[in-house]
Order: structure tokens, then C-alpha cells, then sequence
């Protein structure tokens, strides 16, 4: 009997685990994020510091964009990629999704359809990245975070994702069926 | 009882589902309709749609993250 068919390894590593443990868990993983950082759970904002780190390792400069403007945000910057709780902790979160899918088999790199899908994924992309800054965060940030600490732009942000959630959908059906 | 093959790898959600709706409407009672994934949430919500719609459906793991949703429509 090969490890495949331990009914463990199953219900643990291969098959994905019920919508109420993935919520359980990532409420403790918040609380703890937001007790050893004094800050809540967010993705975004270490998206934006890894860009500046990315166009200065290109020999760009960020010093005069009001975003990075601040005392706290130089700070950061100076410190470093492998100095900033975030952006380790985005990579754990990288890692782990990688780890997950290599023990239940799965990892498959997938292949690109069409021109198509590399313009709308570029496009959307963008808009996202600029969304969530702009929004002061993304999915995680403004929207978990916000509602989990009770602050109303948290469900002004889930109505709207969920509305271009919608025109999404529809764009979608009409320009890739 | 025909067969058909419905690739969709490289397709994220919710194509895959909307694609193997609309092709599964053009089939005949008995006719088998086999949907090509790799996406592990098509994975879910294809058979669990196929099945709600009372066709009997498997699922087989073809290789790492592959998998073929075998849909043989039954109404």
C-alpha cells in the first residue's frame, strides 16, 4: 500500500481541506500577525516595497515619490528586503503554497493559451497593483483586515469587488469563450 | 454513445465551468463529454455543478495537477 493511498495523506496533503478549517486558521495566523507586528494581516503594501527594491536594483530612485515620503517607509526601504517582517512573511506565504501542491503532487507549470490571456492578465494585473494602493490595500488588507477591525470601508471595499467582480465575469465570458 | 474531449488546460476559472456548460447543452443523453483541467478549482466546482445537475460524474488524476472530469449526461 503506497503512501497515495493512506487515507491521511489523503485527507491531509492531497485533498483540500473543508472552507470552515481554512477559515479558522487564517483567523489565529491574523491575530498572530497582528500581535507580533502591532499591524494587521496585509499583502500589498510589501508588493509596493518590493517594486521601489526592484527599480532601484535597476538604478532607478524612489526618493522623491510622496508614497515613500515618510520617516516609517524610509526606514523600510533602507533596511532591506531580508530586515522587513512583510515581505518574509509574503515569501512564507509563496513557499508554503509551493510546498503544499509539491506534497500533494500537483505542481504543474501551465502553459499560455493565447496572446490573449498574457494581455488580459498584464492588464488586470496592473489594475489590481494600482487598486490596491490606491484602496490602501487589496483583498487581505482592506477587505480582511478592514472588516475584522470593524472599519466600514472594509464592506465599502467588498461591495465594489464584488461589483467589478461581476463586469469582470462578464468580460471574460464575451472576449474568451 | 459518443465521446467528446473538451481541453481546457491553462484555463483558469470559471472557464473551464461555462465552456463545459455550453458544450454539455449540444450533447445527447448517453454521450460522454471528457473536460481537460489543471486547475485545482475547476477541479471542485466542475463535478460538483455536473452532479447538481444529476449527471454522473468521475474525476481521474491524469498526472500532477491534471485531471479529466468525465461527465455523461444523463437528462
Amino acid at each position: 500500500m503506497g503512501i497515495k493511498d493512506n487515507k491521511y495523506y489523503k485527507e491531509w496533503i492531497k485533498d483540500a481541506w473543508p472552507y470552515l478549517t481554512g477559515a479558522i486558521l487564517l483567523s489565529v495566523f491574523q491575530i498572530v500577525t497582528l500581535a507580533t507586528t502591532g499591524n494587521p494581516w496585509g499583502v500589498s503594501g510589501v508588493l509596493a516595497n518590493w517594486g521601489a527594491w526592484l527599480y532601484e536594483a535597476a538604478g532607478g530612485s524612489v526618493d522623491k515619490w510622496y508614497y515613500f515620503s515618510s520617516e516609517g517607509a524610509r526606514r523600510t526601504l533602507e533596511g532591506g528586503f531580508l530586515n522587513h517582517g512583510g515581505s518574509i512573511r509574503n515569501l512564507g506565504i509563496i513557499i508554503g503554497a509551493l510546498v503544499a501542491v509539491l506534497l500533494a503532487s500537483g505542481f504543474k507549470i501551465k502553459k499560455i493559451k493565447s496572446w490573449k490571456q498574457i494581455a488580459a492578465a498584464v492588464l488586470g494585473g496592473l489594475l489590481m497593483g494600482y487598486g490596491a494602493r490606491i484602496g490602501f490595500g487589496c483583498n487581505i488588507g482592506a477587505l480582511y483586515s478592514g472588516i475584522a477591525s470593524f472599519s466600514l470601508s472594509g464592506w465599502v471595499f467588498g461591495i465594489f469587488i464584488f461589483l467589478g467582480a461581476i463586469v469582470g465575469s462578464k468580460l471574460l465570458v464575451k472576449l474568451f469563450m | 454513445m459518443k465521446e467528446y474531449e473538451l481541453d481546457c488546460y491553462g484555463e483558469a476559472c470559471p472557464v473551464p465551468l461555462v465552456k463545459a456548460q455550453n458544450k454539455l447543452k449540444e450533447l445527447e443523453v448517453g454521450d460522454v463529454l471528457i473536460v481537460q483541467i489543471d486547475h485545482s478549482c475547476a477541479m471542485k466546482n466542475l463535478p460538483e455543478w455536473a452532479r447538481k445537475e444529476g449527471h454522473n460524474v468521475e474525476v481521474e488524476e491524469v498526472d500532477d495537477g491534471e485531471w479529466e472530469v468525465v461527465i455523461e449526461k444523463v437528462k
